[in-house]
């Protein structure tokens, strides 16, 4: 009994070296085989994975390349094309290039890459699977949170937009009565001028026959004077009015010519000095003659100032369009406030708008995101004269009583009644226009594409911002960013666009980099319980990278990846792992 | 000696790459701010002097002393001196030839200092740039045999070659033993002018001044100028650094020349540099090369004063018969003495093996060096560094280096960090070495006048700094801004400053980190010509004037002993310098310095890199993708594919261009490998990729391994692969087909299956180059 039982040990222990023996072998050829694929390599001859060759299983591994997509060579480095699959239990599996299998270095956390010796890999999966699962759970968390907050934020988003949208059709039939309205109060303005005109004509006819002979050597004098005022032939006078745009149109572009090149002429200027260095290198110290050389290749003290020269070509160059828009379409009375300050008004309707960024700007310094309630504030608050129905049904009663209670076929025109109904004209018109800018500004708005479910669009009227060192980063969706430093502002970018499915928000054409590229920013967004810019960097001269945390893109799909990927790890979980 | 290997971390994939073009203002090159020939006063003085026109000198005392041939030069004076603007007569001169094994003849003319009205002051020679060793290669000339009569005398030089001196005026010559025909020849033109030391005669004025900077010049006129024929030469070449579209020089004076100034060699440090221009640039190497299907020679003047060189066209003498198959030359210098060594051939790569002799051979790289380096202006903290070495894995794509500039250091203080944006840097590094990568960091000469730096500190109190024509420690502005510079010539300095890289000295450093030279001209943005003042003073009351062009090459040497030091003589150095001198490659690696992004420095670059390796600078290359402005898309893929070629292989950036690390070329990509032999992954049968390889025998590669030709067949390809090499050099013998012409190779090459074609300027077949199999046949064009 001993004796067999001796022998049955024996012949066990040779079948456990043979088999032990059999399995490695079989392991070393199917190396670096994703599971899921084994069975396409159990045939004795395979075919490359694109079709273009055999090969027999002797073949696969052998540490040469016959496919050139790398299909026979999945566990060595034989092939440049292939990938290596490691098991990583514990971890997340992965697949690294086929280059990096043996070359000394472990990059598979279970050192399945590195099976030649030459280099010790411990397996570390199950720690580092530990911290990436923790990774995981936190995310996981956040992501919870996040779906949450974006419905919310959705929900006050759909909601905010039918107000919206509500409040534009209002707009628009306000706009259209009020269009009717002031036509009305014109045709009867109009027609109180031509009363009154007919009246003064009739009588400087009388006060004139009268004055005929005592004021003969006047005569010629008047009637010119009287030729100018009078005339009511509104193409000409138009045409009058043109030729005087004109005028002064040519005359703003010669100072805009003017001043553009005495900007080039400062930049020249700037360039001769550094050229010209040592024609007048006693003038300079030694620092200075220095720091002049040091700044062509770091173009700092340089940037500076052409930076500065940059950006007022820019603006000039920017704001001649709106010039001529603003030519064409502003009264007399707004040429002459052209006249007087040409630069500042200009940009009446920037101004405006950075008025309503710093209102807004208040806000977000004070979590760095936006607060809902303030939005509905600062949305309505705009509105609300134009949109009370008591305040249009007032006007309108006003205007009815005015144009009943006046009589046209009286002589002379009632003075007061006239000068109601220029009031009330004037007064309409006004609001018009105000309604007008409303109507255009939020269908401005409403344009953008605000995401798949409108997500985004609570971001229109809010900035986010985030210190970083010296410089504050402002971001504000849909219009602007800007690093200001101190006192001064650099403008990254006006809003450009979204890519990459919303992930990430693009700002371009900012402000001219010397030597560089217009400025421009990207903000990645990434999923998050607030809304937070975080780690404004600058990788490229003048090309900047935020990140910015939002439950706007805390995607349902993207959870159920994250918990797969979750319960992948667990499950993966080595059933050894206590001995080790 | 052990040297140890790094792990093989080999292939180099090139995904190649996308960028934007955007304009790039270039404030460009300012000539107005570097003197021509005409500002140069001993350059005006001496180009336009006619050929025979000077008072000569005679040999006479003519001795075998010590196994040298020696002699006495006798200024001949005529009974009317016509153009004698010193005061006192000229002495004579000694003259000293020696003969080294390998058919090299050294020259040598100085003053007689033991005359009664010599100078106090001693000329400069060179030292430490001939190898050590050369004396123990001299060969004892037993005697001298009379010639002509008597009017001259010859003597043994090598088997095939005799030395020739002719009695007067003298001139000496290297010529073939039997037929007599000269190969190269000196003062066969009787341009040889030695301005002797001597007292300032009354009223005279010595100062020069030059846009706002006085040279008080001290020592007064001192240059030294001569003419070099070579004789049955189609073209030379050499000389670096120039940049330049062509290899072979251009003549730059005679018949049919334009207007040109002659090659500078000047070690500045020049703001975007033309891409072809006689100016000179980072580093000078006065070494010339001659070649023709019959013969080559060469010409090495150890002189590391200014130096201007003229390639004179033929009939520049205005004589009738003048010689075609003749190159005369004409070299000036500053300074310093004649020390010169002629190089007999008969063919390039002798005449190589034989200046190799006198300089020395390139300093055996790690393999690691010889592989992909990535660098910019600046990555700018650990987290970009990380993100950047991240992004190489990710893309697979293979790079061994991440290199760190100026912006590192705590202030521009070189062997410090600055703690916000690198915190860890000894981390860092680890990190990356635990990839096997290298980083290499920069350290410039110009040190911070910072009494808190402790570099500063111990520099200025042990009184180790270039002093000025005062007597202080010379101040100038560079990175750092007020700066003084360690004065590298001084060997107790050099010794002081390798110290500063030990591990324990260069807080942050690691085993991992390697060095990176620049601005080593020295660049000095408020000095004259953006560099040294010339009456600086250096160790033993030199000159900065007599040692300019040598300066960076003495701080390359001390750094790189600093990190031989550092591994105790166990790991071999990587030191990248920008500034060079003949011999710099036995300390590390040159680049051609602040290259630009366009079409014309690519082009430029294949010059400059080759007439460098034939230079003895083997290990050599341009920033890939221009350093200044952005490379179009196109422009980046085919510098990459040069690149590939380059011995030295690394992408650099300003800091005003955009990222162009290659992952970001996305879509336009030239898809290429590159291998560096890891010796396994290379199959010859099945045409695997063409590798890299250098052959060392004893640790050092020999001039003759560098330069060997390739024994290139299907199935060998293991031995006899260079670093670089050019056409030239590759050509079997009695290849007839092989005229080169300047700028232009003609040249279609049978070198087994590889079938190396070169249509246009210039050709590296080098053994580096992406996806090639070995049947292939390949070819770059450069347009």
């Amino acid at each position: 009994m001993e004796n067999h039982a001796g022998f049955a040990l024996l012949v066990a222990s040779f079948c456990l070296i043979w088999v032990s023996g059999a399995t490695s072998i079989s392991n070393k050829q199917y190396l670096g085989i994703d599971p899921r694929d084994l069975s396409y390599y159990k045939s004795d001859v395979i075919k490359c994975i694109n079709g273009s060759k055999k090969f027999t299983r002797e073949q696969l591994n052998d540490e040469f390349c016959d496919c050139p997509d790398g299909t026979d060579e999945p566990g060595t480095s034989a092939c440049p094309e292939g990938k290596f699959y490691c098991q990583n239990a514990g971890h997340i599996p992965l697949k690294i290039f086929s280059s990096r299998v043996n070359d000394g270095i472990c990059d598979c956390c279970d050192g399945s890459d590195e099976y030649d010796g030459n280099a010790n890999c411990p397996n570390t999966c199950w720690e580092a699977g530990k911290a990436a699962r923790e990774r995981l759970k936190k995310k996981i968390e956040t992501f919870k949170e996040g779906i949450v907050a974006r419905k919310k934020e959705i929900e006050k988003a759909k909601e905010a937009y039918t107000k919206d949208e509500a409040e534009l059709a209002k707009l628009k039939s306000d706009e259209k009565m009020l269009k009717e309205l002031v036509q009305k109060l014109k045709e009867q303005k109009e027609r109180i001028e031509k009363l009154e005109q007919e009246e003064r004509l009739k009588k400087e006819k009388e006060e004139k026959r009268l004055r005929e002979e005592e004021e003969k050597s006047k005569e010629q004098e008047e009637k010119a004077e009287e030729s100018q005022q009078h005339s009511t032939d509104s193409s000409h006078e138009q045409e009058i009015l043109m030729d005087s745009h004109d005028r002064e149109i040519e005359s703003r572009n010669d100072d805009v010519t003017k001043t553009e090149s005495a900007a080039s002429d400062a930049v020249e200027q700037e360039n001769v000095d550094s050229g010209a260095i040592s024609d007048d290198a006693e003038g300079l110290s030694k620092e200075e003659l220095g720091r002049l050389v040091a700044s062509r290749w770091t173009g700092q003290e340089a940037s500076e100032k052409k930076d500065i020269i940059g950006n007022v070509e820019e603006d000039q160059v920017s704001h001649d369009p709106d010039e001529h828009y603003g030519y064409n379409s502003e009264t007399e009375e707004n040429r002459a406030k052209y006249d007087e300050d040409d630069r500042a008004n200009y940009d009446e309707d920037n101004f405006e708008d950075d008025q309503e960024d710093e209102y807004e700007d208040d806000n977000a310094v004070s979590d760095g995101s936006y607060i809902p309630d303030q939005y509905e504030k600062t949305g309505s608050a705009d509105t609300t004269d134009t949109s009370n129905p008591s305040w249009f049904g007032k006007i309108q009663r006003t205007v009815q009583n005015v144009l009943h209670a006046f009589n046209f076929f009286k002589t002379p025109v009632n003075v007061s009644e006239a000068a109601h109904i220029r009031k009330e004209y004037e007064e309409s018109n006004s609001k018009l226009s105000r309604v007008q800018s409303k109507v255009s500004s939020l269908s401005e708005k409403l344009k953008h594409d605000f995401g798949k479910e409108k997500e985004f669009y609570l971001f229109y009227d809010h900035c986010f911002e985030s210190k970083q060192n010296k410089y504050v980063y402002k971001i504000c969706p849909f219009k602007q960013a800007s690093q200001v430093e101190g006192h001064s502002t650099t403008r990254l970018g006006s809003w450009d666009k979204f890519e990459e499915s919303y992930r990430v928000m693009l700002f371009s054409n900012g402000d001219r980099c010397w030597n560089g590229p217009d400025r421009s920013l990207k903000v990645r967004l990434r999923c998050g319980v607030k809304n937070e810019v975080s780690d404004v960097d600058e990788p490229s001269r003048c090309e900047y990278l935020a990140f910015m945390s939002t439950p706007s893109v805390c995607l349902e799909d993207k959870l159920k990846e994250l918990e797969q990927k979750l319960g992948q790890l667990t499950t993966m979980q080595p059933q050894n792992h206590d001995e080790l | 000696m052990m040297f140890v290997s790094p792990p093989p971390l080999c292939r180099l994939v090139l995904a190649v790459l996308f960028v934007f073009l955007f304009f790039f203002a270039a404030a460009a090159w300012k000539k107005d701010e570097f003197r021509n020939c005409n500002q140069t006063p001993f350059c005006k003085r001496a180009r336009f002097r006619a050929p025979h026109s000077l008072p000569h000198y005679a040999v006479s005392d003519l001795a075998i002393s010590e196994g040298h041939l020696k002699a006495r030069l006798l200024p001949w004076r005529p009974s009317v001196d016509p153009v004698n603007d010193a005061g006192d007569p000229p002495r004579s001169l000694l003259l000293l030839l020696s003969v080294y094994q390998g058919g090299v003849l050294r020259l040598k003319i100085d003053e007689d200092y033991s005359a009664p009205s010599a100078p106090s002051k001693k000329r400069f020679e060179v030292p430490d740039v001939v190898l050590p060793d050369l004396e123990d290669r001299r060969l004892w000339l037993p005697r001298f045999f009379s010639a002509e009569d008597g009017a001259a005398t010859s003597f043994y030089l090598s088997d095939g070659f005799e030395g020739f001196l002719r009695h007067d005026p003298f001139e000496i010559e290297v010529r073939r033993e039997g037929s007599k025909d000269p190969v190269v020849s000196l003062n066969s033109h009787g341009l040889f002018d030695f301005e002797q030391l001597r007292q300032k005669t009354e009223g005279e004025d010595w100062e020069e001044r030059f846009r706002g900077h006085t040279d008080t010049r001290p020592y007064g006129p001192q240059s030294i100028s001569f003419d070099v024929s070579f004789h049955g030469a189609e073209f030379v070449y050499g000389i670096p650094e120039h940049a330049s579209t062509s290899l072979a020089l251009r003549p730059t004076k005679g018949p049919g020349v334009e207007e040109s100034e002659p090659y500078r060699l000047f070690n500045l440090d020049v703001f975007e540099y033309l891409d072809d221009s006689a100016f000179g640039i980072y580093g000078s190497i006065p070494f010339m090369l001659s070649h023709s299907l019959k013969s080559s020679s060469g010409f090495f003047w150890l002189n590391s004063a200014e130096m201007q060189i003229d390639v004179l066209a033929p009939g520049w003498d205005n004589s009738t018969a003048s010689d075609k198959s003749r190159i005369d030359t004409f070299w000036m210098s500053e300074a310093g003495i004649l020390d010169a060594f002629f190089f007999v051939g008969p063919g390039p790569k002798d005449v190589l093996r034989q200046y190799a002799s006198v300089t020395g051979t390139l300093a055996m790289p790690q393999e690691f060096a010889i592989a992909y380096h990535q660098c910019r202006w600046n990555y700018r903290d650990e987290e970009d560094v990380a993100s950047v070495d991240a992004s190489f894995d990710e893309h697979d794509i293979p790079y061994d280096v991440l290199w760190l500039d100026i912006e590192h250091t705590d202030g521009k203080r070189y062997f410090t960090w600055d703690r916000v944006l690198f915190p860890n840097p000894e981390e860092m590094q680890k990190k990356l070495a635990a990839k096997g990568r290298h980083m290499v960091t920069i350290v410039d000469p110009h040190i911070k006048r910072d009494d808190s730096y402790h570099v500063h500190k111990e520099a200025s109190e042990k009184g180790y700094y270039v002093k000025d024509a005062t007597g202080k420690d010379f101040d100038g502005w560079c990175w750092s801004g007020s700066s003084s510079y360690p004065d590298m010539l001084n060997p107790e300095i050099r010794e002081w400053w390798a110290d500063k890289f030990s591990l324990n000295n260069y807080g942050g450093s690691t085993p991992s980190l390697y060095i990176w030279n620049d601005m080593n001209e020295p660049s000095v943005f408020n000095g004259p010509e953006i560099t040294m003042t010339r009456d600086a003073v250096h160790y033993g009351g030199i000159e900065h004037r007599e040692m300019h062009n040598a300066y960076g090459y003495y701080f390359h040497m001390a750094t790189a002993n600093g990190l031989l030091k550092r591994g105790n003589g166990n790991d071999r150095p990587f030191v990248l310098s920008r500034a060079f001198f003949a011999g710099s490659q036995r300390y590390g690696a040159i680049w051609t310095g602040d290259n630009t992004a366009d079409w014309d420095h690519l082009k430029a670059s294949v010059p400059m890199v080759l007439t460098l390796g034939l230079t003895g600078i083997s290990f050599s290359g341009a920033d890939v993708g221009g350093f200044f402005g952005n490379p179009e898309p196109e422009l980046l893929v085919r510098w990459y594919q040069l690149g590939a070629f380059y011995p030295f292989f690394r992408a650099h950036a300003h800091h005003d261009t955009r990222r162009r690390e290659p992952w970001l070329l996305g879509s336009l990509a030239a898809e290429g490998e590159l291998y560096v032999d890891d010796g396994k992954s290379y199959n010859f049968e099945h045409g695997a990729y063409i590798h890299r390889r250098f052959i060392f025998s004893d640790h050092k590669l020999t001039s003759y391994d560098l330069h060997s030709p390739p024994n290139v067949g299907l199935k060998k390809f293991t031995s006899g692969c260079t670093v670089e090499r050019i056409i030239l050099l590759g050509l079997p013998s009695g290849a007839e087909k092989a005229v080169i012409e300047p700028g232009n190779f003609k040249a279609d090459i049978e070198l087994g299956p590889l079938t190396l074609r070169a249509a246009t300027s210039s050709v590296a077949p080098t053994i580096r180059k992406p996806n090639v199999r070995i049947a292939d046949n390949w070819s770059i064009k450069v347009l």
